[in-house]
This record gives structure tokens, sequence and C-alpha cells, in this order.
């Protein structure tokens, strides 16, 4: 019969105050613990993420809105730029390993489609977080497109649509997310796309993006929706009934083709180029170089990103963090508040304890212990509610931004939070234990 | 002597002083100390037991000079030597009768951890409580409460018990019933009794009595 157990017996014996004040305890905690995890887990998937190219080049406007879009899917494109400007960045060999056009413009239930080229689903890169090749563009199913209004769709969109190869769709003109085919802006009712391969999961803003042809994003808006689609339509409506096939017959040569003569137009233009240059430590020399000879814009992705933490999500972060600690503050003194009358009403106890032998020091240990069970407790319910609202967040997050979080991590910035949590917890059982040390024995047993 | 005071005298107040000029008690005898409510019974029993200084005058209980030991080792004194029955029971809520028992040795070095249990047990058995070894107070009647208090009296083996009006709280016939158990086992664990009752009739069922009016005075200047 340890200290531990007499003073868990007395926490057990007021269960509905014990449990209220772990529950402040622990409300405390889930906040901070679910800032730290949301801040650190989101940081460093978007820094992994912001990695995969060294610079994306789009419209002049603002950096991070090309970053965002471009990179993230996430925010609208700055404009677009000629496509004879990745053609040149594509060429620029001293400097450029490789370069691949992204063309945005439609989305299908709000999923945007990417216009691209195939070379892009080879493009890999080493992750400064975890140090494993992220390779983020493998298939689960079917293959990757040939021909123009092929799509391949990423893991969460083949989840929420129920998409499959071989089925098909219709774009809608814009970014609209959540409205139901049809909605939101006008449908290219008459160039539908099929699916020809889903991508595994892969954590990232690409699970939740449809990959075509850059030329199918040209097609779709080279004419005024009513002129163009109608004409073009028919093309595709025939195609349906012809079943695709002769399309597919001999699709590579017709293909070929079709991206030269497309890509050989004057009017062609591409949302945004992405960069792998030959060393990373050519970013900022690249920057300047194409800010100074060139009237488009390059942004580094990392570095946006990095800027966008600290100066945004940082003072988010502390304004969280602080709300947190003032819960803190406030289960300390519900802690303090429900021992101190627990010490009051069992000041007979205590003096019951001292007849019987035991120390002061016992008192006053016996106290605290009790205070530490009710900090202890209220940490771990705490870090398990921050963890599940983490994990719900975490699921709207993957579901937004395609970007999956961690929901239970620690790191050093929790156990520092945590250790703060449970010092001030002690200090609070420490007032109560004091008064319980400081007992008069004779008269608390003569107090009837 | 078991309990031995000389000239104790304690201040309870302006004016109010508490005196016991000399009160000798020899091992194993069971003594009453009798009086009117405020007389100063109790406090001559706080201060037996280490529970109240006296300002002055020499305690010495099973040969320790209470006044010359500090507060941890009062504290262990209490624990090792004194067995208490109140008046109200003052077993702990949160406890069981067996834990309540068990908490009696657990304050103390006197009996082995292992033995806690077993002793506690035992007691509660000869106490007739062998069914309600895992209730709690809140569970168990006024008479069942006291046996409970009597057993974790003397689960230290200790050699005196102060029992501090122990039936004031029962009804007549559960009262002779407790008395007559704390008789009974004070007698067969040959322990020294030192019993505090305001009630003559109860006084008179120990063989000696000190009677305790006029323990405490108004001073004169």
């Amino acid at each position: 019969m340890s200290l531990w157990h007499i003073a868990w017996s007395y926490l057990w014996n007021r269960k509905l105050t014990t449990v209220l004040t772990i529950v402040s305890v622990a409300l405390a905690v889930a906040l901070i613990s679910s800032v730290l995890t949301l801040r650190e887990e989101t940081r460093k998937r978007f820094e992994e993420e912001g990695q995969a190219f060294d610079l994306v080049v789009g419209a002049k406007g603002s950096p991070l809105q090309l970053v965002l879009s471009s990179v993230y899917f996430m925010d609208t494109p700055t404009g677009n730029i000629p496509y004879t400007e990745f053609e040149h960045l594509k060429n620029d060999a001293e400097y450029v390993k490789a370069a691949f056009p992204i063309n945005m413009g439609d989305s299908y239930q709000g999923f945007r489609i990417i216009g691209t080229i195939p070379e892009l689903f080879g493009h890999k890169w080493v992750s400064p977080v975890s140090g494993e090749e992220r390779a983020p563009f493998q298939l689960a199913q079917g293959r990757y497109f040939e021909t123009s209004f092929q799509a391949v769709l990423g893991a969460l969109v083949a989840r929420q649509t129920g998409l499959k190869p071989g089925d098909t769709f219709v774009s809608t003109h814009g970014f609209i997310a959540g409205l139901p085919e049809g909605l939101g802006g006008h449908s290219h009712a008459n160039m539908p796309y099929t699916v020809v391969g889903i991508m595994k999961p892969s954590s990232s803003p690409y699970d939740r993006a449809i990959f075509c042809s850059l030329e199918s994003v040209w097609q779709a808006h080279q004419h005024g929706p009513g002129e163009h689609h109608e004409e073009h339509g028919q093309e595709h409506a025939e195609e349906n009934e012809g079943e695709h096939a002769h399309h597919h017959e001999g699709a590579a040569e017709e293909e070929e083709a079709a991206y030269q003569e497309w890509s050989a137009r004057p009017e062609s233009m591409v949302t945004a180029v992405l960069l792998q240059l030959q060393s990373p430590a050519l970013r900022f020399q690249y920057r300047e170089i194409i800010r100074e000879q060139t009237s488009v814009m390059a942004a580094i992705p990392i570095n946006e990103i990095a800027t966008f933490y600290d100066q945004f999500l940082g003072t988010a972060k502390l304004i969280l963090l602080a709300v947190g600690y003032l819960v803190v503050v406030i289960s300390a003194l519900s802690i303090l508040i429900g021992l101190y009358l627990s010490i009051l009403q069992r000041k007979r106890d205590m003096a019951i304890m001292r007849a019987l032998g035991a120390s002061s020091y016992e008192i006053f240990g016996s106290v605290l212990i009790e205070a530490f069970w009710v900090t202890v407790l209220g940490i771990a319910a705490g870090w398990l509610a921050g963890g599940l609202v983490s994990f719900g967040l975490g699921q709207y997050l993957a579901w937004r931004f395609g970007l999956a979080i961690t929901a239970f991590g620690i790191t050093n910035e929790h156990i520092a939070a945590f250790s703060a949590v449970a010092l001030v917890g002690l200090l609070a059982g420490i007032l109560p234990a004091w008064q319980a040390y400081h007992s008069d024995v004779a008269h608390d047993l003569a107090d009837r | 002597m078991i309990v031995a005071i000389e000239n104790g005298r304690r201040q309870l107040g302006p004016g109010v002083v508490f005196y016991c000029e000399r009160l000798e008690v020899p091992e194993g005898a069971h003594i009453a100390l009798w009086g009117p409510s405020g007389c100063g019974k109790s406090t001559l029993l706080n201060i037996l037991s280490g529970l109240l200084r006296a300002d002055s005058g020499a305690v010495i209980v099973d040969g320790m000079d209470l006044q010359t030991l500090n507060e941890g080792q009062l504290d262990r004194f209490r624990g090792e030597h004194l067995g208490f029955v109140f008046q109200t029971f003052n077993l702990l809520a949160p406890f069981t009768a067996l834990q309540n028992v068990m908490l009696g040795m657990r304050f103390s070095d006197t009996i082995p951890a292992k033995e806690w249990k077993p002793r506690a047990t035992a007691l509660l058995e000869r106490v007739g409580l062998k069914h309600r070894l895992h209730s709690k107070p809140n569970t168990m009647s006024v008479g069942e409460q006291q046996r409970v208090a009597i057993a974790r009296a003397l689960a230290n083996r200790q050699k005196l018990i102060v029992a501090d009006e122990p039936t004031g709280s029962l009804d007549p016939k559960t009262s002779k019933t407790v008395m007559d158990l704390l008789l009974e086992m004070c007698q067969e664990q040959k322990v020294t009794l030192l019993l505090v009752t305001h009630d003559r009739a109860i006084a008179d069922r120990l063989p000696m009595q000190f009677d305790c009016s006029g323990l405490v005075k108004e001073e004169t200047a």
C-alpha cells in the first residue's frame, strides 16, 4: 500500500471532480498537441513536396501564388506563359536537367485537370525529410495517357469519384470544388475524357489531380465554348460511338503530329513550367537569370513555403499555442482549487493518517502525487485527443490538399510542452500539499 | 510505568491553562480518564499521545520522553507505540476495512509488509468481521466501523491503546458490545488501555479511574 496507491484511492473516491479536472488538463494539452502536430506535420509535408522541383516558372505575379497553384494545386494560377518559354527552358542544358510544363484550367468534381507531358511521370527526387526517394507517379491500374483526352487519375480522385479505367467523364471550366457535374463553370460536354490509368496513393497533391496531355487542355480551350465545343464535340461523340478503337490504332504517330501542330501555334500557352536543375545549388542563380533575361517569373518552392510558414502560419501557431498555454494555466488553477477543496474536506483524514504514524512529508507527498496523477492522466488523454483532432484535420487536409500527415507523432516540441504542463500541474499541487503538511493534527481530529 | 506525566502544563488560551500534577499508569493497566465535558481529559490524552505538546513538565510514554522528540520522531512514535480508537471511528472512506487496518501498519516499520494482509485479515476475523473485509466504511454499521477501528488500533502490536469516547456515537446495546470487545482484546493482547469518557458507568467498568476534573482552570495572576 504505497503513497501512489493512497493518492489514487483518494482521486478515485471523488471520481467526478477528478475526471473533470483531468478533462480540463486534457483539453489544454489536446489544443497544444494538435497545434504542434499539425504545424510540424504540414510543414514537413509541404517541404517534402516543395523539394520536388527546384524552380517553378510562370506568369508574373505573386511567387507564393505561383508555387501554391503549380506545385500544391491550391490557389489560382498567376496566368499563362507562352509554350515557347518551356522549350527555351528545356533546352538550357547548362542549368536545366528536366522541365515539365503544366496547363490548368478545367476540373472534374473539384479536382484539377493538369495538362502535362508523359515525362513528368518518371520524375523522382529524394525527400530531405525522410531521406527516401519520392516517386509519386506510380500506377496502380492501367497505363499513362498516350493521346488527347485520356486521363490518369490521382488515387484520391479515383476513390472519391468512383471512376475506373475505361470510364469517361466531362470536365468543367474552372476550379470550383465540390460541385456536382454540370454545375459551376460551363462544361466541355462534348469532349469527354477517358480514364486510362489510376495512380497509387502518394500522400501528395498529385493524389487529387487528374493528368492528361497538354494538347487536351489546348484543344478544350482553343475556341469559345459555343463554337468550338460543338464542332470538336461532334468529333468526340463520333469517336465514342466508334469505341475509340480507331483512335488508338497508330495513336502515337497521330498524337505526335497533333502535339507538334498545337505546340507550334503561337497562341499556345502553358500555366507554368516545373524545373529540375542540374544542382539545387543553382536555384538562386537561375532564378536571377530568368528574372533578368525573360518576361516570366521564377520562384523557388521551398523558399516560398518556408516564408509562408514563418510569416503566416508561424504567427497563427504562436497565437494558438498562447491560447493553449492559457488553458494550461486555467487547468492548473482547477487542479489547485480541486485539490485545495479536497484537502479542506480531508483535513480529518490527514490527521488520522498522522495519528497512525504518517509523517508530514508523507502527507505532503501523497497530495503532490494526486496532482501528478491528474496532470499525467490529463497529458495522456490530451495527447490522445490531440491525435484524434489531428487525425480528423489530417483527413480534411488529405481530401482538400492531398497532404497526408502522421496524427500521433511526438516531437521534441511535444515533450517540452508536456513537461511544461507537468511542471505547472505539480506547482498547482504544492499549495494544497503545503496546507496538508502544516495541518494541526489534534485540532483536526477534534473537529467533529 | 508505561505512562507518566508530571507537572504537565499547557496554555490553552488567554488565562486558560491545562495542568496535570501527576499521573502514572502501570504497564497492562486499563484506566478510565473521566470527567465532565471541557474538564481537560481529551487534552490529557492528546499530550500523552504526542498530538499536543506540553509547554512544560515531563511526559514519559513507553520509556520515551515525548518532550524531547521532534515532529518526525513523534509521528514515528505514534505509529509504533500507540493505537487510537476515536468516538467517530475515523476510518478512511476510500479504503476497505482490510485496507484501513493495513494502513495502521503502513506508516510504521513494526510489521513487515508481507504480513500486513494476513495480520489485518486475522484481526478483522477476530473482531467478527470476516464477512466485511472488502467493505467500505460507508456500507458498514457504526458498530462494525468501531470494530474495524479496534482492529486497526492493535495492528502494530502496540503496547498502549488510547480510546477517546469510543462508545460516544453508539446506541446502548452496541456500546456494550464494543466495550466488551475492546476490553477483551486489550486483555488478550496484554495492552495498556487509556480510555477517555464522560460516562461514569463506563469508567466504572475499568479497574482504574483517574478523575480529570479541574485539569483545565482559569489562571490566577
